[in-house]
């Protein structure tokens, strides 16, 4: 539908995104009406509770919700608030049962018509075969014909197509939506896109339908891969079962059966296909990375304490999954897989996160494996009387550049200690002080051990710290001294330089990050006058900068300090309502309305109301 | 998927080839023919050459243009430049240029003009000398002097990044919005090396405006008009369906306008995309500076500005009209006026149209169509005349007769005419670029348009000497107490006591209503109506703080201004979603963000705008066939 030149430019952006694959399994962000997931909850309980106190709250917040969605309220939301509202009428007995006809009727024949509207295709198809394809019982589009063309029909049979409409959006709508069905495509695929089109915001919106086939597919490939990791980990569990304990099970798992070659030869044919899917799903929850559960059948006992971890993978997790591992990690395998481990790194923000951990110590392990294959040495190092078989049985010469920027990209405590490894194996190698200023710069940013997300809050020197290369160079520009540093910065551009000259392609992604790294914070001093100068200017006013020592970047939009998220945390118990009779702004404009000849509020034939009239008037209607 | 583009490497440009100079001595020599009037120049390459890190001079032969994407600053050192219609001279200071992929190209084209009566040689030092003074290299200077003629051009264009433009790019989907869509040609020159160093890529000047004869004769006759001193004060109206190329008509004008006056004022009636301000506004600009840019890159605080609050007036058309008559209240009539009007021309919308020519009495009306006038009837005065609009009648009338006649005259523009009759010259304008009046082909998605307007808006929120880019949720807000602004939502009636659910977060207007805001109780105080009252700016409810009784609002309405505003207006204009979605460094959720929203799930989407089915022969019988 759109200019050849948008799609264009849309596609040419797609281009540039990082390989397809890495991003679209990650399901859709969009934006919603609620805060968060237990508002929805409190809202879809409140409208089918059978209290019309409680459905009168939700359809009030219904009605903020319809506030910030605009014209992109959810079809279902507005067709079930409008016949709670009936229902709630209904109940208060308010009204006879003639208006009570009139009203659910209405809402009835909106249900039908505009949830059926969005299956209508190029030529209109006969409402009672669009119901019956998405399971409306047909006596209720027979009720709609009855209330548009017929004769209206009685309060009951409203009141039971009421009941069962309602029942139909809670099975077909509410209690499907925000459930654990992560973004599965269905039928209605033009649906997504028109809505993620419309926004700039959704990572989407530029996906176009070749893009979103490719997107369920991947899904689907995706889901494939699962499906042999989780045969593999049922295959080992077995065989440990044989064991009777998984200590004794180690040597046992890496023997090979005709069913783990199985296993191997299916994902070894996936990985020709897609390899960075592979990948994906291996660092997907309950397989490189475990989940609790899954600790506790290997009876391996979890340390939140990152020092406890020696950069280890728990040996009887690493047996587990070794055997797999030799058979995939493959010269670009490797490179693939380390590169996802660091960019999930980069997203796991929290420190104690048993992700983080395993993922750390996977880098780690298999870095230490490259290292040692590489050197020459093949060799089994023998613990505790257990053979521990290594990841690789040949040399892997990696792209280290990549590597390198891979690991300064998701930097965290660890980082000083991965790039040191990155940089001992690395051939060609950098040169000695690129390698020193890397690891003293690497080790300066990640200063203090904090956890990435929050490295503004480790620091609680009086001091500026230093985060990104422009506040160094910021840094150095403003106050010109502390020369090393200023080396450092020098050295630590040669060494993007360099790093350009090998890869070429990766410069636009370096660009991005540094465009987009955010200088933490606002406590810059020029930016400090600004505020100051500000603050002065609003003297006297009811307008002022908040002052309050708050770290802003930690909270987002919609969220302050101290906030929780209780649903009913935004509620009103006063306020006062004020009518604006007397507005300035329309006696100016009073004299144009009564001279101006053209206007028809004078002609005979006119409104019956100036505009200020109607407003005096719709100002003392309370809707609510 | 296409290839990834490789950016071309600066060290290409850093390198001027070796074979230049042999180059230069060849062109001298044919440049001498030219000169020398024995052959007309040929298309020579484009003379673009690195001056400095980042900077390029660039030599147009007389009549040369350059159609481009990308951003700069541009300066003219010699001669004059033609840019969107406004012409460059020396005199200028440098300029910010934007020619983004979702826009038409701008073409800078050499200006021919009478020279100076003097010696080449003394042009010739002129020229070298203004690029010295803008520590162009000598060797660069060299090269551009070697193309050099009497009715060239000289441009120095420059690297642009300012902090508005930084804070467009780092939102993902527009992170390649001044990059060229595709790589035109595959041969890569040095000049396109040198051009991409400062931000620009050449592309076809099919891509660029393509104005046609009508346009021409309509904008000569407007310029002529405006420019006249003894005929009153223009006020030119430009209607037309939507994508026939209203704005960028606007832009032409005013920056040809500009070529002769010192300021033009515009009234932007386009609540769906203003030129100037975000969306949802009616709002009247004086305008000093040409318009080289689509309007997210120049958001500016206009003259006067009402938050109408939704894209599109015809839920209440009446208000449409008060805004509309409120902000036109406020133009002295002393520099010429150009009012841009809505898209929407069917049905109620001509008849809306009709209302506003009535009210506002242009002395010329531009109607942009394409060739059959199939969206609208011409909208001569005769017509207008006699046609009822949506809230005023027609003259035919009889009893209309009856009204004073003086008292109508407050709406003329001209004065001592008879009131019945409008007065305007209608101009019609066939635009006759491809794809002109097909609604849905537009470029870019208007509601992606419209968020990039609020991203240009908010890009004013960054800091100017920080190279990097702050984060909306980073930045320090204001604060106001509950009691002390009003607050109403324009478009949705929403219970009082769940308001906050609403204003939490979301996009308001700024604004001061005469009235002082009284309030018994610390709590919020909520209008019972609209007000139609002046709009000083925009804001982001950063958060609302319960406990305190305070909205924090981040805002870049400078704090005097700031200190009027006691009223908040919450409309149908949403804050871009990649500003909610695009947070980062947040633990835990974002509020208002969800990955398990699904939209495959029947009735998850909105109400889709009515298209219009084929029916079929068959009614509604066949339901139950």
């Amino acid at each position: 539908m759109s200019g050849r030149a948008g799609s264009g430019w849309r596609r040419g952006r797609l281009g540039s995104a990082p390989a397809p694959g890495r991003r679209r399994l990650k399901p859709l962000r969009t934006v919603v009406a609620w805060r968060g997931r237990a508002e929805w909850d409190q809202v879809m309980v409140g409208l089918y509770c059978g209290d019309s106190r409680l459905q009168q709250d939700a359809l009030d917040r219904v009605s903020a919700w319809k506030s910030r969605y605009g014209q992109k309220m959810p079809l279902a939301v507005d067709c079930t608030a409008e016949l709670i509202r009936c229902k709630v009428l209904d109940s208060s007995g308010r009204l006879k049962s003639h208006e009570l006809i009139l009203s659910y009727g209405l809402a009835l024949v909106r249900f039908v018509n505009l949830i059926t509207e969005r299956k209508q295709k190029m030529a209109s198809i006969p409402l009672r075969q669009l119901a019956r394809e998405v399971d409306i019982p047909i006596w209720v589009v027979d009720l709609r014909h009855e209330l548009t063309h017929g004769k209206l029909p009685r309060l009951a049979l409203c009141r039971k197509g009421c009941d069962v409409v309602l029942d139909w959006l809670r099975k077909t709508y509410w209690s499907r939506q925000l459930g654990n069905n992560l973004c599965e495509e269905s039928e209605d695929e033009d649906e997504e896109e028109e809505e993620a089109n419309t926004e700039l915001g959704n990572d989407a919106w530029e996906i176009q339908t070749p893009q979103h086939e490719a997107c369920q597919k991947h899904k689907e490939f995706h889901e494939k891969v699962r499906d042999i990791l989780i045969s593999y980990k049922n295959e080992q569990f077995r065989v440990m079962q044989t064991m009777q304990s998984a200590s004794k099970s180690r040597e046992l798992w890496s023997d090979s059966s005709s069913e783990m070659d199985w296993i191997l030869a299916q994902i070894k044919d996936l990985m020709q296909e897609n390899r960075e899917s592979v990948a994906a799903a291996l660092l997907s929850d309950g397989f490189l990375i475990p989940k609790m559960d899954c600790l506790k059948l290997l009876n391996i006992k979890y340390e939140a304490n990152k020092e406890v971890w020696q950069f280890k993978i728990p040996q009887t997790f690493y047996c587990f999954w070794q055997p797999l591992l030799t058979g995939l990690l493959s010269r670009s395998f490797t490179q693939i897989l380390i590169e996802k481990m660091f960019m999930e790194l980069k997203e796991c923000s929290d420190s104690s996160e048993l992700r983080h951990q395993f993922l750390i110590s996977w880098i780690s392990e298999l870095l230490t494996g490259i290292a040692k294959v590489n050197a020459g040495k093949k060799r089994q190092h023998c613990n505790k009387q257990v053979s521990v078989k290594e990841l690789f049985l040949h040399k892997v010469p990696l792209q280290w550049i990549r590597l390198t920027d891979s690991c300064l990209e998701a930097p965290c405590w660890a980082t000083p200690h991965l790039l040191q490894l990155i940089l001992t194996i690395m051939r060609p190698r950098l040169s000695r002080t690129s390698r020193k200023n890397l690891l003293y710069l690497a080790s300066i940013y990640t200063e203090g051990g904090a956890p990435l997300s929050s490295p503004g809050l480790s620091s609680d020197s009086s001091e500026h710290p230093i985060y990104t290369i422009e506040s160094l160079q910021w840094r150095v520009r403003q106050e010109n001294q502390v020369k090393n540093q200023g080396q450092t910065v020098e050295k630590e551009d040669d060494v993007l330089e360099r790093d350009d000259g090998v890869e070429e392609a990766e410069e636009e992604e370096e660009e991005m990050v540094t465009e987009t790294n955010p200088v933490e914070g606002l406590a810059h001093p020029g930016n400090m006058a600004a505020v100051a100068e500000r603050r002065a200017a609003l003297q006297g006013s009811a307008w002022q900068i908040t002052a309050d020592e708050v770290q802003w970047k930690d909270f987002p939009l919609g969220k302050l300090p101290g906030q929780t998220d209780d649903p009913d945390g935004l509620m009103l118990d006063n306020y006062s309502m004020m009518s604006l009779l007397d507005q300035p702004v329309r006696d100016e404009w009073k004299t144009l309305h009564t001279n101006s000849a053209e206007l028809k509020i004078h002609g005979t034939g006119g409104l019956l109301w100036t505009q200020n009239d109607f407003h005096k008037i719709k100002s003392g209607l309370q809707l609510f | 998927m296409p290839a990834r583009r490789s950016r071309p490497r600066r060290a290409l440009a850093r390198n001027p080839a070796r074979g230049a100079r042999a180059e230069t001595a060849w062109r001298e020599f044919a440049a001498s023919f030219a000169r020398a009037g024995m052959v007309p120049p040929a298309e020579p390459g484009l003379a673009a050459v690195e001056a400095a890190e980042g900077t390029a001079v660039l030599l147009l032969a007389p009549r040369q243009a350059l159609t481009f994407t990308g951003k700069c600053r541009l300066r003219c050192l010699y001669g004059a430049v033609r840019l969107l219609g406004f012409a460059v001279a020396s005199h200028h200071p440098g300029l910010p240029v934007f020619s983004p992929a979702t826009h038409c190209a701008l073409s800078l084209e050499a200006l021919p003009g009478a020279r100076p009566p003097a010696a080449l040689r003394q042009l010739r030092a002129a020229a070298r000398a203004a690029m010295r003074a803008h520590r162009v290299r000598r060797q660069a200077r060299v090269k551009v002097m070697a193309r050099f003629s009497s009715d060239c051009a000289v441009v120095l264009l420059e690297h642009l990044d300012t902090p508005v433009t930084r804070f467009l790019l780092s939102h993902p989907p527009l992170s390649r919005l001044f990059e060229p869509q595709k790589k035109e040609e595959s041969s890569f020159t040095p000049e396109d090396a040198v051009l991409a160093s400062v931000g620009i890529v050449k592309c076809s000047p099919d891509r660029g405006l393509l104005v046609s004869e009508s346009t021409y004769l309509a904008l000569e006759e407007l310029i002529q008009a405006c420019c006249a001193e003894d005929e009153g004060i223009p006020v030119v109206l430009v209607c037309g369906p939507k994508n026939t190329g209203k704005s960028t008509f606007n832009r032409y004008l005013i920056n040809l306008l500009l070529n002769r006056l010192p300021a033009v004022e515009y009234m932007e009636c386009d609540i769906g995309q203003p030129e100037f301000t975000p969306p949802g506004c009616v709002s009247l600009s004086s305008v000093t500076e040409p318009v080289l840019g689509p309007p997210f890159t120049h958001q500016q605080t206009p003259r006067k500005m009402v938050y109408y609050g939704q894209t599109s007036c015809e839920q209440d058309t009446e208000r449409y009209l008060d805004v509309m008559k409120y902000v036109f209240s406020c133009y002295k009539k002393e520099v010429p006026l150009i009012i841009n009007t809505m898209g929407w021309v069917k049905g109620e919308g001509l008849l809306l149209l009709i209302d506003i020519i009535r009210l506002l009495s242009p002395s010329h009306v531009v109607q942009m169509d394409v060739c059959d006038w199939k969206a609208m009837a011409p909208l001569t005065p005769e017509h207008v005349h006699l046609q009822a609009g949506l809230h005023t009648k027609g003259k035919q009338q009889p009893k209309c007769k009856q009204l004073d006649v003086g008292a109508a005259e407050s709406w003329k523009c001209s004065e001592g005419e008879d009131a019945s009759v409008p007065q305007y010259k209608l101009l019609y304008v066939h635009p006759e670029f491809p794809r002109a009046g097909v609604a849905g082909e537009a470029r870019v998605h208007s509601g992606i348009l419209r968020d990039m307007s609020i991203l240009g808006y908010l890009g004013h929120l960054q800091y100017p000497d920080i190279g990097a880019v702050l984060p909306l949720h980073s930045l320090v807000p204001y604060q106001v107490p509950f009691s002390a602004v009003a607050l109403r939502v324009i478009h949705t009636d929403v219970a009082p006591t769940n308001i906050m659910y609403a204003v939490n977060a979301s996009w308001v207007g700024l604004c001061c209503i005469p009235d002082e805001v009284r309030c018994q109780t610390d709590g919020p105080v909520l209008l019972t109506q609209t007000p139609v009252c002046d709009c000083l700016g925009f804001g982001i409810v950063r958060g609302v703080d319960m406990e305190k009784k305070l909205y924090h609002i981040l805002t870049p309405v400078p704090p005097e201004n700031l200190r009027l505003v006691n009223c908040l207006l919450l409309g149908n204009i949403a804050i871009p979603n990649c500003v909610l979605v695009g947070q980062q460094g947040i633990e835990g959720e974002i509020p208002y963000v969800t990955s398990d929203y699904n939209y495959s799930i029947l009735g998850a989407g909105k109400l889709r705008k009515k298209k219009h089915f084929k029916r079929k022969d068959f009614t509604f019988e066949c339901d139950y066939t």
